[in-house]
């Protein structure tokens, strides 16, 4: 067996079904071993697109992720899809091609320093030295990346390694170091947990990490208390939830923040105070004290100290939290800021109106439907107006905010879930980024739906420009953007382009009811913006709803 | 604030630049540096300078695959990973 028939093997054995990728010279054996494998692999049309393609696989599907790419030119492509899945730990495996082990550092062909370049952007990595250490590198890369706090893992093979001969070697994980729950801190979160007067849960990626859902709403459901989410943990909190504040943060809802200012506890549960969750730091939940659970020791304590904190795997912590009921006072008032706050649709224009179109997509789509987002206005409004029930059905470039994020994404989606309602709410400006995807759709029919809102703007910079760079609206004007629908239509893609509000409910019924592909390109003004807002520097009670 | 560390890593020159790489990507900069291998392990002794508070490096350090201990010498304070 040669090295890169070995991998294929191995992938295999993992249950990997899928991979994403583009093959060149120095990747080519490896391409040679997919030919007929049982490994199915899907040729994006970009190396990043790969990577992204990889990580909506494993974000919808807790499956593991898997990208190839040849070396030099190659790798580097894979470069900010890794670092994506880096900032939001998702256990992705990117196998890089390279020039042979004699030949490096000599400046060859297609020669990078692959290895270098992943130091900072992965969980861990590696270039394979010897044949007979494939075996070991690659099972220990797939425990690494799908272990612990998850995150990507990048083989580096030379092109003789995988033209040698090797010889499969099961390997075991060492003794793994499982971080046992501290039975003091336990005891300290309880007692702090019993005073609450005003606690509230703080609920981030981490359950969506450690496949917790359940024993989050077991949590939630004993005790009543409102819970508010990050970007990256919408899903998690059920719906139907009765104390579900939806998301906190720069563009969190009122109530979400408000409550969230006032509480006397707030109950961490696999989030990081990110800053765009707690806007000025020192101003945020400061009547709070912390329970902080995570399984990475090195998040806790990083950005706010906790009062107790429990690292471990959320199905050990979760279920060793006391769950007194939440007082009544504190839920009344919690109903009642609701209420109050409650977003609103009755837009006055004749114009689409984001918002209201994103509801009604939420409303009409299957249940079990997944949205994948770009990066702008779109993406949080898809964050404040849209249901999800689970983690695994809405997809958004969290910590890094990459634009060229949705489209990929989605197809890996659709790949892993071939029957499933999947579709990518994009913007006009990042649909542009990974645009020759369509391609990947028309090659392999893929069923995948297309949302572009076209503000006809870079839309979230141009709002940033609006309030605070004096209306100077350098290079965010994109009055020239191209025809979307014959755009797709190229590609064998159908769609409509849609301008007035009267004509969104029967243009999401198209959408939803449309058997393959489809496209719905929906105009709206280019004045809108994302409300609430929390400037930079102000506390997160300090919501701007209206430019001054 | 100076503080003196042991670690302890993978006997890999990558695994040199990947600690490095941490320490001064988390804002400390570097005092002092000694490099030993013993058997399969490099041994490590440096000295950093920062105004944050020190576990903020040492506990992204005892994260990384290839440090298998690391040690703050002031304050004879372990962390076995
Ligand atoms: C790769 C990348 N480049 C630049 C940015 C900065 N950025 C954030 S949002 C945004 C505008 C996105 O425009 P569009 O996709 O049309 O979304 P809109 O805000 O208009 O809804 C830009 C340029 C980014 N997040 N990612
Ligand atoms: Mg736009």
């Amino acid at each position: 067996m040669t090295g890169a028939e070995l991998l294929i093997e191995l992938l295999a054995k993992h249950g990997v079904k899928d991979v994403f990728g583009y093959p060149g010279g120095a990747i080519m054996p490896i391409y040679d071993a997919l030919y007929g494998a049982p490994v199915k692999h899907y040729l994006t049309r970009h190396e990043q697109a790969a990577g992204f393609s990889a990580i909506g696989y494993t974000r919808s599907t807790g499956k593991l992720g898997v990208c190839f790419a040849t070396s030099g030119p190659g790798a580097t492509n894979l470069v900010t899809a890794i670092a994506d899945a880096m900032m939001d730990s998702i256990p992705l495996l990117a196998i890089t091609g390279q020039v042979p082990t004699a030949a490096i550092g000599s400046d060859a062909f297609q020669e990078v320093d692959v290895l270098g370049i992943s130091l900072a952007i992965t969980k861990h990595s590696y270039l394979v030295e010897r044949a007979e250490d494939l075996a070991e590198i690659l099972q220990e890369a797939i425990h690494v990346a799908t272990s612990g706090r998850p995150g990507p893992v990048l083989v580096d093979i030379p092109k003789d390694i995988q033209l040698a001969q090797v010889s499969f070697k099961p390997w075991l994980a060492a003794d793994d170091y499982q971080p046992e729950v501290n039975l003091n801190e336990v005891a300290k979160a309880n007692e702090l947990l019993k005073e609450a007067k005003m606690p509230v849960a703080y609920v981030g990626g981490g359950v969506h990490a450690a496949d917790a859902q359940k024993k989050l709403m077991a949590f939630l459901n004993e005790t009543s208390m409102p819970a508010v989410s990050t970007l990256k943990a919408l899903g998690s909190v059920l719906p139907d939830y009765e104390y579900d504040l939806g998301m906190l943060g720069m563009h969190g809802g009122q109530a979400a923040n408000l409550a969230v200012q006032k509480c006397d506890l707030l109950v961490c549960i696999g989030a990081r105070f990110d800053d765009r969750v707690t806007g000025n730091l020192s101003k945020f939940a400061s009547n709070a004290k912390i329970i902080h659970l995570d399984i990475d020791a090195a998040e806790v304590g990083k950005r706010k100290p906790a009062e107790a904190s429990l690292i471990a795997d959320l199905h050990d912590s979760l279920p060793l939290l006391a769950h007194p009921q939440t007082d009544g006072s504190w839920l009344t008032h919690m109903k009642s800021m609701m209420v109050k706050h409650a977003w609103r649709y009755d837009y006055p224009g004749e114009k689409v109106f984001a918002p209201y179109l994103l509801n009604k997509l939420s409303q009409t789509m299957p249940s079990n439907g997944v949205v994948c987002c770009d990066v702008g206005q779109h993406q949080m409004w898809v964050a404040q107006h849209m249901k999800f029930n689970s983690p695994r059905n809405h997809l958004s470039s969290g910590g890094a905010g990459t634009m060229g994020f949705g489209l990929p994404a989605a197809i890996g989606v659709q790949v892993a879930r071939p029957d499933d309602f999947v579709i990518t709410v994009s913007g006009d400006g990042s649909i542009m980024m990974n645009i020759q995807e369509l391609a990947t759709i028309r090659r392999n029919n893929l069923p995948v739906k297309i949302l572009v809102i076209d503000n006809q703007r870079l839309g979230m910079v141009r709002q940033w420009q609006q309030m605070f760079f004096e209306e100077r609206y350098s290079e965010t004007i994109l009055s020239d953007n191209p025809d979307f629908v014959a755009l797709a239509a190229v590609f064998g893609i159908k769609g409509q382009t849609i301008t007035k509000a009267s004509e969104v409910d029967d243009a999401i019924q198209a959408l939803v009811d449309s058997k393959g592909p489809y496209i719905l390109h929906a105009c709206i003004d280019e004045q809108e913006n994302v409300w609430p807002l929390v400037p930079p520097g102000a506390a997160n009670d300090q919501m701007v709803t209206e430019v001054k | 604030m100076k503080h003196q560390l042991k670690v302890e890593v993978k006997n890999q020159s990558v695994a040199v630049e990947r600690f490095l790489r941490v320490v001064r990507h988390r804002g400390f900069s570097l005092l002092q540096l000694q490099l030993e291998v013993v058997d399969d392990k490099y041994f490590v002794n440096m000295t950093v300078d920062s105004d944050r508070p020190i576990h903020l490096l040492t506990l992204q350090l005892a994260k990384l695959i290839d440090v298998h201990q690391v040690e703050l010498a002031e304050q004879h304070h372990q962390q076995a990973i």
